[in-house]
């Protein structure tokens, strides 16, 4: 068998006494949605975050394709493949749809100049492939509805070549158009071969798209399972008490 | 739309003026007024970019100073004219780096690093000269400063020249090429685009893997050059270089870009706006000056419509 995607092993992370992430491994493979669980302040989106360079980790290791990486930064990430929508989105308010989307990436012109043109007319293909009613590509983001703000984050991480997406509450603010035009592109991708770290709230979308859940519960990973294996209420104890019910056997096995 | 609106204030303070006085709107007041701005746009541009990453650089009037010391004593040194302003540009350039790393890689607000290099650069220029003016540095060192393009002189009957057009000088050139070259980076390049990203939110632009560190340097680097540069044309226009010289410039540039639409919280401005802002500033000094104003009024006045500008700004932006 080929090795993961990715591999995260024996993550930390402390904030002074806090500990955000307590040695928590999980691994993705090509095509494979993995939904990442847990209440708030669970240590998600920190978790999340050291994998894509936004966040140093206190410990731990992540493996490429089976090779020991450094992520020390946000361009390490991307140099590997790895693109993630942020639960802050990360935009510039002052900023319009194409210049966010190509920030840190501008497309230029032979002279090195910005190429605005071409930057416009991508944004607008990337861009209506989600919603095919977005207008206004030429206003500061800060102008845009919060379903707008989220489709442009979500368009930045699949424009470029992508080979493991990390999406942290990608549908919190979207209609549920948007949200079910995110559903098929998450199917889309993960046919594409694209791994998938879903970090979401929503139990029926998580068991709608995903192949693998991983629990977190105060920090640490309490449950890493094939979705066939467990229930939403086999989920739900997860996330609440950080176990699985008395007597839980996995369900393919009993059924 | 900002910028329509501080366009329209110039026009209309040039009219009030013109009214007033109808020597304000001859060609020698109009170049007097260029040349009189001309240092504190050069400071602008600069100023702006420092801005628009939401960050400021009070260290520019005493830089300059520095920038000039430096130039001034190269030159007595034996370095020739256009050498040892290239040092005194490098010197401004220099002080520049310094704040911007002061800032990034020490982690101090852009305000205290400004305000202690603000210290260092006017001690540096004071403790190097003694606090004495350098003077008799040579008619060439006087060039930029005074000399003009496409100057014409005739000869009057009477065997006396007569100036027909006194020429565009030198310093107006020099802004002019330095503001379209600062407007075509800030819009044009990518560095541009990421000074605005990193002003408009900084954490934004590290995870889109802009290069904040880089960008803020370049921009105090940049800002540290062009108060090099105007060091350069203010000495040379007093063919001295005076070391308590440009004290409070920095105040001056600050309200240019201000009145020209950049917001201190960052992300927003121009250097169109800036230049517009500086020449607001420029009319209302001539233009009180010619109306026999006191120094002192005229600090008020420009006071006031800091304010206003701002306010008007923020008014609309409500709406
Ligand atoms: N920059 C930080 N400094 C200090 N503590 C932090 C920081 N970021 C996160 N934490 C702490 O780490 C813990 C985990 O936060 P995290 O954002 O990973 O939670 P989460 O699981 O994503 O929650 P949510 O569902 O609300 O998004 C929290 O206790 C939080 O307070
Ligand atoms: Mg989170």
């Amino acid at each position: 068998m080929s090795p993961p995607l990715v591999a995260m092993h024996g993550i930390e992370k402390h904030f002074g006494g806090v500990e955000a992430v307590r040695d928590v491994s999980v691994a993705l493979n090509p095509g494979e949605v993995v939904g990442v669980l847990g209440h708030n302040g669970a240590g998600k989106s920190c978790l999340m975050r050291i994998l894509s360079g936004a966040m140093a980790a206190s410990g731990g290791h992540i493996e490429v394709d089976g090779k020991p990486v450094r992520i020390d930064s946000p361009q390490d990430a991307r140099a590997h493949g790895i693109e993630t929508i942020y639960q802050t989105l990360a935009l510039a308010n002052h900023l319009d749809a194409p210049a966010n989307l190509f920030l840190g990436r501008e497309l230029k012109t032979r002279w090195g100049n910005l190429d605005d043109r071409r930057m416009l007319s991508e944004a607008r293909k990337a861009l209506h492939r989600l919603n095919p009613n977005f207008k206004n590509l030429g206003d500061p983001v800060a102008r845009l509805s919060g379903g707008q703000r989220q489709v442009i984050a979500i368009a930045r991480a699949i424009y470029f070549d992508v080979k493991i997406l990390i999406m942290d509450e990608p549908t919190a603010a979207l209609g549920p158009s948007e949200t079910a035009m995110v559903a098929d592109l998450i199917k889309t991708l993960k046919a594409e071969g694209i791994g998938i770290f879903l970090v979401s709230h929503d139990m029926h979308d998580v068991f709608d798209l995903c192949d693998r859940v991983m629990v977190m519960n105060k920090g640490a990973n309490v449950g890493d399972h094939d979705i066939r294996d467990v229930t939403k209420d086999d989920v739900l104890s997860l996330i609440v008490k950080g176990t699985l019910p008395e007597g839980w056997a996995p369900r393919r096995a009993v059924a | 739309m900002h910028r329509l609106s501080a366009l329209a204030t110039l026009v209309l303070l040039i009219a009030l003026f013109s009214f007033g006085n109808p020597a304000f709107l001859s060609v020698n007041n109009g170049l007097t007024i260029l040349l009189q701005t001309s240092v504190i746009g050069l400071l602008a541009i600069g100023m702006t970019l420092v801005i628009i990453t939401g960050g400021i650089d009070l260290s520019v009037g005493s830089v300059l100073a520095l920038a000039g010391v430096v130039a001034g004593l190269a030159i007595k040194a034996g370095a020739p004219v256009p050498l040892g302003m290239a040092l005194g540009v490098a010197a401004g350039a220099a002080c520049g780096a310094v704040n911007g790393f002061v800032i990034t890689k020490m982690r101090i607000t852009p305000f205290v690093a400004t305000l202690g290099m603000m210290m260092v650069a006017r001690g540096l220029a004071l403790q190097l000269t003694g606090a004495a003016p350098i003077s008799r540095l040579g008619n060439t060192f006087g060039t930029l400063g005074n000399g003009s393009l496409f100057r014409i002189v005739e000869e009057g009957a009477n065997g006396f020249p007569r100036v027909v057009f006194p020429g565009i000088p030198y310093p107006v050139i020099l802004l002019a090429v330095l503001a379209l070259g600062g407007a075509y980076l800030l819009n044009r390049r990518s560095i541009g685009r990421h000074i605005y990203a990193v002003g408009s939110n900084e954490e934004a632009a590290r995870l889109s893997g802009v290069r904040v560190d880089a960008t803020k340097i370049w921009a105090y680097t940049a800002s540290g050059a062009l108060a090099g540069v105007a060091g350069m044309v203010l000495m040379s226009r007093l063919v001295t270089v005076q070391p308590n010289e440009g004290v409070m410039y920095e105040l001056d540039a600050i309200a240019a870009s201000v009145i020209g639409g950049a917001s201190l919280m960052g992300g927003v401005g121009s250097i169109s706006g800036s230049m517009i802002g500086a020449f607001i500033i420029g009319v209302l000094r001539n233009g009180l000056n010619m109306a026999g104003t006191s120094a002192f009024i005229q600090q008020i006045v420009i006071g006031v419509v800091v304010i206003a500008a701002v306010f008007i700004d923020q008014m609309r932006n409500r709406q």
